[in-house]
């Protein structure tokens, strides 16, 4: 998670002037000559150019030759500086902020480990000798001074893994309640509005037949639409158990071919792409394209199936080609499916075709303007 | 005249289903119950013909009822009557020794039919396709696959068991085990 990389730049930038501005005063307070201005005036510039460079340039806060050349330019310093007790030693820990935040835990601790070997090479080419360690007060400062950055290292990129794990946490939970809403919801439209639907159904069809001639088609109107919002219903409940998340048409009917694929011998072939779609065009096309993929695998015995999606912006246009043989000329009693496939389809505004194909098998043939489907969505 | 009681946990399809079955001349609906729980002393008192079992029910669900219900001596006739009425419920709807399974759009005239033909003996279930076989065949043990094909086949059950040299218990129970696997694969609704 690295939505963080801002606070730990703040970091960065204040602890590096922070730094800079201690070490400036420690040169400044032993002595002024003019080396001692020179690097003041050294310091302050590599503060102030590496803090513009970082804040300013953000693939740089990731990129490892630039902590390196910012790490680097931390030791020039303590190596002008002439001792390995730099008064810039704080300024090069600095360096470390923004690898020991970025890095993965254990890879920040063996940059943070690399760094104090660095230093105490860099300590060997300044004034760090064999007889320091005969000094028990100098050895302990060594020691000291080996070890801060690797445990600043260390303590940063624990801090940085506390944050991921939380961040995470609290994914999965907001995950979770969104899921739990979304079970809940269905529940609701499964277990409640849709069996009011489905009894307000049954009820009118009962009196259907007592209906006069021309009150007749209005109530067939009536329970066209009633049918056509029960399978909405089944859409939203679907949609909500299993919910397509954006992921592309083509990659869903793909996988509903490939589930279709153990139980024929056809060839199924999933061809073309979806325009982007509005989720509930999106919901009723998936929905279609797997009923019409059904059908050919069930009914058609065919050898060879094809979906084929294509559209511009404005179109979507999905086609389910069998070489079986064809549609009976009678529907199969007790199927909606088709029924329901044109329902689906004038409720999103959009025309289904089913026609017999030039040498034979079925052609299913779903045409939908995005432009309005758009608008009301 | 044909005696029947309704099991469906919803209020609204109680009331559309009772009345709908009243209005129906031959048709005797003698009660509804919401649950399992609701149906034991239903069926005690009225002993009906037939019962027109809601698939998904609070608790033991349409499929464990329907069990029980074939189990009784004598054995009402059943009508599964669901939302999600295709070849993937009639499968386990068959294991359970459902008579009929219809869905809930079917216009009352398809209802009325389904009730007179299963009252008469007759089986009235929906296709059950190539891939839902395959799908059921995924979910269930090798060694099942004969009791599903005999059962599919409209073999009666104890004829199917004497025929793998099962006592009824242990038939009962392979079936009760398949039943429970399949139902992983019914949508939860």
């Amino acid at each position: 998670m690295r939505g963080d990389s801002n606070r730990w730049l703040e970091l960065f930038l204040l602890t590096r002037v922070v730094a800079a501005l201690v070490g400036s005063v420690l040169v400044g307070v032993t002595a002024v000559s003019a080396r001692e201005v020179a690097l003041i005036g050294a310091c302050l510039a590599y503060a102030a150019v590496s803090c513009v460079a970082f804040a300013k340039v953000e693939p740089l806060q990731r990129s490892k030759a630039a902590w390196v050349a910012d790490a680097l330019g931390g030791f020039a310093l303590i190596i002008a500086s002439e001792t390995w007790r730099s008064p810039f030693y704080l300024l090069a820990v600095t360096a470390l902020v923004l690898p020991a935040t970025t890095l993965p835990f254990r890879r920040a601790i063996v940059w943070g480990g690399a760094f104090s070997l660095v230093y105490f090479v860099v300590g060997v080419l300044t004034t760090l000798e064999a007889n320091t360690i005969e000094s028990a007060v100098r050895l302990e400062t060594v020691t000291t001074r080996l070890l801060t950055p690797w445990l600043v290292a260390v303590a940063l990129a624990y801090a940085q893994r506390l944050l991921d794990r939380l961040g995470e946490e609290r994914e999965r939970s907001e995950r979770l309640a969104v899921q739990t809403e979304r079970q809940r919801i269905a529940w609701e439209l499964h277990d409640s509005a849709k069996q009011r639907v489905h009894a307000a159904h049954l009820v009118l069809t009962m009196v259907r037949d007592r209906v006069g001639q021309r009150e007749g088609p209005l109530l067939d109107q009536a329970l066209d639409q009633l049918s056509a919002a029960t399978g909405d219903m089944a859409t939203s409940v679907a949609e909500l158990r299993e919910p397509l998340d954006g992921r592309p048409l083509e990659q869903i009917v793909a996988h509903r071919a490939q589930e279709l694929a153990g139980a024929t011998r056809a060839r199924i072939d999933v061809n073309g792409k979806a325009p982007a779609l509005p989720p509930l065009v999106a919901a009723h096309a998936t929905r279609i394209a797997g009923e019409a993929l059904t059908n050919a695998v069930r009914h058609a015995g065919a050898r060879h199936i094809e979906v084929r999606l294509d559209g511009d912006p404005d179109t979507l246009r999905i086609i389910v080609r069998d070489d079986g043989q064809g549609l009976p000329d009678e529907l199969r009693p007790g199927s909606n499916g088709l029924r329901s496939m044109r329902e689906r389809a004038a409720t999103i505004g959009g025309r289904l075709d089913v026609a017999a194909g030039e040498s034979g098998g079925t052609v299913v043939a779903l045409e939908v303007p995005l432009a309005r489907a758009l608008q009301e969505a | 005249m044909i005696r029947l009681v309704i099991v469906d946990d919803h209020p609204a399809l109680r009331a559309g289903l009772s009345a709908v079955l009243r209005a129906e001349p031959g048709l005797v609906p003698l009660g509804a119950a919401s649950d399992a729980a609701e149906l034991e002393p239903l069926l005690a008192r009225t002993r009906p013909d037939l019962v027109v079992l809601d698939y998904h029910l609070p608790g033991e669900d349409g499929l464990q009822v329907c069990r029980r219900l074939k189990r009784m001596v004598p054995a009402p006739a059943v009508l599964l009557y669901s939302a999600y009425a295709d070849g993937s419920l009639a499968i386990p709807a068959v294991l359970a020794g459902a008579d009929g399974l219809v869905h809930k759009g079917a216009p009352a005239q398809e209802l009325y039919e389904a009730i007179r033909s299963v009252a008469r003996g007759d089986k009235v279930l929906p296709p059950v396709g190539a891939e839902h076989r395959q799908q059921a065949a995924r979910a269930l043990d090798e060694r099942d696959m004969p009791i599903l094909g005999m059962l599919l086949e409209g073999t009666p059950p104890a004829e199917a068991a004497s025929t793998l040299r099962l006592d009824g218990r242990g038939f009962s129970q392979r079936v009760d085990g398949m039943i429970e696997r399949l139902r992983v694969e019914i949508p939860a609704a």
